[in-house]
């Protein structure tokens, strides 16, 4: 298999003028300015497979947008080499572009006014499909995301979800061999996300491409993709296998219950471990192995109205990777 | 086809999409028109000529001022500080398209709805000052106003353009872009024809590209310069261009290099 992202020591200061509070500050700042320099990404070294569907995490902050920027050519890095595809990504070659796809959660490339079939049929002619192609790849876009009739429809009248789906396929159609998405189910509704996440599986079976993505949501990255990178404050933190990472910090999951009438929160301490108890609700760490057996006795001593289990949250997984390296 | 002409049929439906923001647009431009025109009328009275203009001349400065600010000041400034400070400039860097060309097509589908709005308008005036304008009889006039307004439009779209390459560097780059777009249009004879200046001045503002904007194709339109002197003139709006097109390019590639630097 050949490999589609490598990059060494790829190492990313941002620079930011220093400012001092009020206006004479600011009067000041005009003719002596002063710089900070902020490491955003710091020698962060992988190598990704043509293929493969990578989940990059780290909490907000962490780099991971920046290094996304670096691999889509929009950011020149500080130190360190990255190639693409066989490119250097920031010398911005025609052919570079054609094979590969940002997408960015909160940016858009559809134009507002218009229907977005509009912004495809100008994707077309940028990258330079045949009508042939542009039909198949649209008609295979239009199946597997549902676009339909929204494709007639002046993009400010969609709903956030289906603005999402065009804009997935205004960055798809010309079968970008590197996708790379930043936080693509975010604002989602959860209906939405799903479909959007199905989509992302779908696409990578189907054309083989290799994609890296970014996410504040456990689910995406469980549901897509087997190895994980993460990193902290600009430092690559763990690069390997995504059950791997959750069973080393996450070794317990997170269970809720409410009770009718108030209890001792001491003694729920027989159950697992008592994060929270409020309003006779009680937040609690089991481990996974106990899980079900701790449920069933928590129903049955005590008069639960209502109980749910969830994942560990992605951020504290990732907390406890940091404080554990 | 090309992405530049797709892009030009795309903006073309958007801006008649659009149809409160373009009527707003010309009610505006219109009524600059009408104050304009009530000025000058009463500033000639009764005189046959007004600092060399006769009546029929003034209308057509004015009535011609209305056109040449709908083709040659529309440029995409305004929405290039835009994406630079909202970072949708990045969805242009990363595909393989030419943003100035993509802009020029926007820009020219811009021109096409407002020049076409700025005929009819003038034709309405015209009509309702009972045809009191002056037409040139020679093309050879008509070529050079042609040739002289086509080079007007680009040169105010690169000089446009290189100003608001500023929000590559700072987040405050509105303030400049706009004291800029004012003073060109005060300098480039949009407000009144240079004559009115002292002469002083308006020497001094015929060593810079502005009076190439309005004034000077007005006045070849009006056969007020001799053609010899007309055909240099056009000679020095060219070199104006080539100047302002290389200087806008070569603040862009380093605006493109800082922001690739500095984040988007």
């Amino acid at each position: 298999m050949a490999v589609a992202i490598e990059t060494r020591g790829l190492t990313k200061d941002y620079r930011s003028p220093l400012k001092e509070p009020g206006l004479w500050g600011g009067v000041k700042s005009l003719f002596d300015r002063k710089y900070k320099d902020t490491r955003a990404v710091d020698g962060v070294s992988f190598t990704i497979q043509e293929g493969e569907l990578v989940g990059f995490l780290g909490a907000n902050g962490a780099g991971k947008t920046t290094t996304l920027k670096m691999l889509s050519g929009l950011l020149t890095p500080t130190a360190g080499e990255a190639l693409a595809l066989g490119h250097v990504p920031w010398e911005r070659e025609a052919s570079f572009q054609r094979s590969i796809s940002l997408v960015m959660g909160q940016r858009s490339q559809l134009w507002w006014e218009i229907p977005a079939y509009e912004t495809f049929k100008l994707n077309q002619a940028i990258y330079g499909l045949s009508e042939a192609d542009f039909r198949t790849h649209l008609d295979e876009l239009v199946d597997l995301l549902e676009l339909g009739e929204h494709l007639s429809v002046p993009v400010k009248k969609l709903s956030l979800g289906q603005r999402m789906r065009c804009e997935l396929a205004a960055s798809l159609l010309h079968r970008p061999k590197l996708l790379l998405l930043d936080e693509p189910t975010i604002g989602l509704d959860v209906v939405m996300q799903k479909a959007v996440r199905e989509f992302i599986k779908a696409y990578n079976a189907r054309s083989g491409s290799t994609i890296m993505l970014t996410s504040h949501n456990m689910t995406d990255v469980v549901e897509l993709c087997k190895r994980v990178i993460v990193i902290e404050k600009g430092r690559l933190l763990y690069d390997g296998p995504l059950d791997r990472l959750v069973e080393r910090y996450a070794d317990h999951k997170i269970m809720r219950a409410r009770f009718t009438t108030p209890v001792d929160p001491a003694d729920l301490k027989a159950f697992g471990n008592v994060v929270k108890y409020e309003d006779s609700t009680v937040t609690l760490e089991v481990p996974r192995a106990k899980m079900a057996a701790a449920a069933a006795a928590l129903l049955a001593s005590y008069p639960v109205a209502d109980l749910n289990v969830e994942e560990v949250d992605i951020d504290d997984i990732v907390r406890r990777l940091f404080t554990n390296s | 086809m090309s992405p530049y002409w797709v892009a030009y049929k795309i903006a073309l439906q958007e801006t008649l999409q659009r149809r409160s923001t373009l009527i707003m647009d010309r009610l505006g431009g219109f009524a600059v028109v009408v104050s304009l025109y009530s000025f000058w009328t009463a500033l000639i009275g009764d005189k046959a000529t007004f600092l060399g203009y006769t009546r029929a001349e003034m209308l057509t400065y004015v009535l011609a001022l209305n056109v040449l600010r709908s083709f040659v000041f529309t440029g995409r400034g305004w929405q290039l500080v835009g994406e630079i400070s909202s970072g949708k400039i990045s969805s242009y860097l990363i595909r393989p398209v030419s943003y100035h060309g993509y802009a020029l097509s926007l820009d020219l589908a811009q021109k096409t709805v407002h020049v076409a709005a700025a005929i009819f308008e003038v034709a309405l005036l015209a009509a309702l000052a009972g045809g009191e304008i002056f037409l040139p009889r020679d093309p050879a006039v008509w070529l050079m106003f042609a040739a002289a307004v086509v080079m007007s439009s680009l040169l105010f779209f690169f000089l446009e353009f290189m100003v608001s390459c500023l929000a590559f560097w700072t987040s405050e780059s509105g303030g400049p872009l706009f004291c800029f777009e004012l003073f060109l249009q005060f300098a480039a004879g949009a407000f009144f024809p240079l004559d009115v200046l002292p002469l002083a001045l308006r020497r001094t503002l015929e060593l810079t590209p502005f009076p190439y904007m309005v004034y000077f194709p007005v006045r070849v339109f009006l056969e007020k310069v001799p053609p010899a002197e007309a055909m240099r003139l056009l000679g020095m709006e060219a070199l104006w261009l080539a100047a302002a097109f290389t200087a806008a390019m070569m603040v862009w590639k380093r605006g493109v290099r800082s922001y690739a630097a500095e984040g988007g």
